[in-house]
């Protein structure tokens, strides 16, 4: 059964107070078969290794193969709930590690590098939480955003 | 063993453009919500978005990304239905590099997705194992039917060669 959060929780950082070194309130997801199906419709990807048990047990791998896109829509969604919605991922940039399966458990991580007068920037990890509870494989490592602060869009949002 | 032959070569420079044969709308931004649990009102309720500043309801930002949308290709035998280069580089595994997204504003219901794929570069190195890896760079354009510019997606794509000083070598 999916851990997805049913509520949003609307309490945010106080972007004034943001400096070099603060660490961003982490997200962690456990990512079911269901719910790769859900983001396999969502996304219009029904490419079997998501989804289709015997066909990766075909190819040898232990599980369908989640979508490395979901990373960068944990990052992005990690950001805007610690910025709340006066603020806009403007630049996310990511490298892929490690596949994860169905059933694990995903923990996105950030930590302020640069503070602006109207953006911060911050480094990212996605890891696979390891049965200990510590950090395990990376999935996607190094992870870098740009993100523009007391605006709720970008730079292009003309009206 | 080379992977950068003339042909592979001649891709750089290779575009191909999809365009959504209907605008975005409000449901796709709020089924991606659900499917990634995101439970941000941005994305669902039209009063909180104006409230913050917005005309309405948006989407996640990385689903302009998924251009499997608007590429209105039939389904493959493994069940994909979306852009890809048809790169057939014989004796090497595939494996994908990273993505670096620009984000230049937030998608509308009425917005209508042109998607436009660009090989940049195709490049060459040698893996410390001593195995050809060739890098395909490619970058996307994200623009309206206005052509106003939403999003910019840059994608490293890297076929490892399994052969090594001749000798046939899993990567």
């Amino acid at each position: 059964m999916s851990d997805f959060p049913e509520t949003f929780v609307d309490t945010f950082v106080d972007q004034a107070s943001i400096a070099v070194g603060d660490v961003v309130a982490p997200l962690e997801r456990t990512i079911t078969l269901t719910d790769m199906v859900a983001y396999a419709g969502a996304t219009w990807d029904w490419h079997k290794l998501h989804y289709d048990t015997a066909y990766v047990a075909e190819k040898g791998l232990p599980g369908p193969i989640v979508d490395g896109q979901v990373y960068g829509a944990l990052l992005v969604e990690m950001l805007q709930d610690w910025l709340g919605p006066q603020s806009f991922v403007h630049q996310l940039d990511f490298t892929f590690r490690n596949l994860v399966f169905a059933g694990e458990r995903l923990r996105c991580t950030g930590t302020v590098t640069e503070v602006g007068a109207d953006r911060i920037s911050v480094e990212m990890k996605v890891v696979v939480v390891a049965e200990d509870g510590s950090d395990g494989r990376a999935a996607a490592a190094p992870a870098r955003a740009v993100v523009l602060l007391g605006t709720p869009d970008g730079p292009g949002a003309t009206r | 063993m080379s992977l950068l032959t003339d042909e592979v070569r001649a891709l750089e420079g290779r575009t191909k453009v999809y365009t959504a044969p209907e605008p975005f709308g409000a449901a796709s931004g709020r089924y991606f919500g659900l499917a990634i649990g995101d439970a941000n009102p941005l994305y669902s309720d039209p009063a909180y978005a104006r409230a913050q500043g917005l005309a309405g309801v948006t989407a996640p930002l990385t689903l302009v990304c998924e251009t499997n949308q608007y590429a209105g290709l039939p389904m493959d035998h493994e069940g994909y239905a979306g852009h890809t280069w048809d790169l057939d580089i014989p004796n090497s595994r595939q494996v994908r590099g990273g993505n670096s997204y620009t984000f230049h504003r937030r998608i509308r219901p009425e917005d209508v997705v042109t998607a436009t794929w660009r090989i940049t570069s195709v490049t060459e190195k040698v893996t410390g194992s001593g195995n050809a890896m060739l890098i395909i760079g490619s970058t996307a354009t994200y623009t309206n039917q206005d052509d106003e510019l939403l999003a910019e997606n840059a994608e490293t794509i890297i076929f490892v060669s399994l052969a090594s000083s001749g000798a046939e070598k899993q990567a």
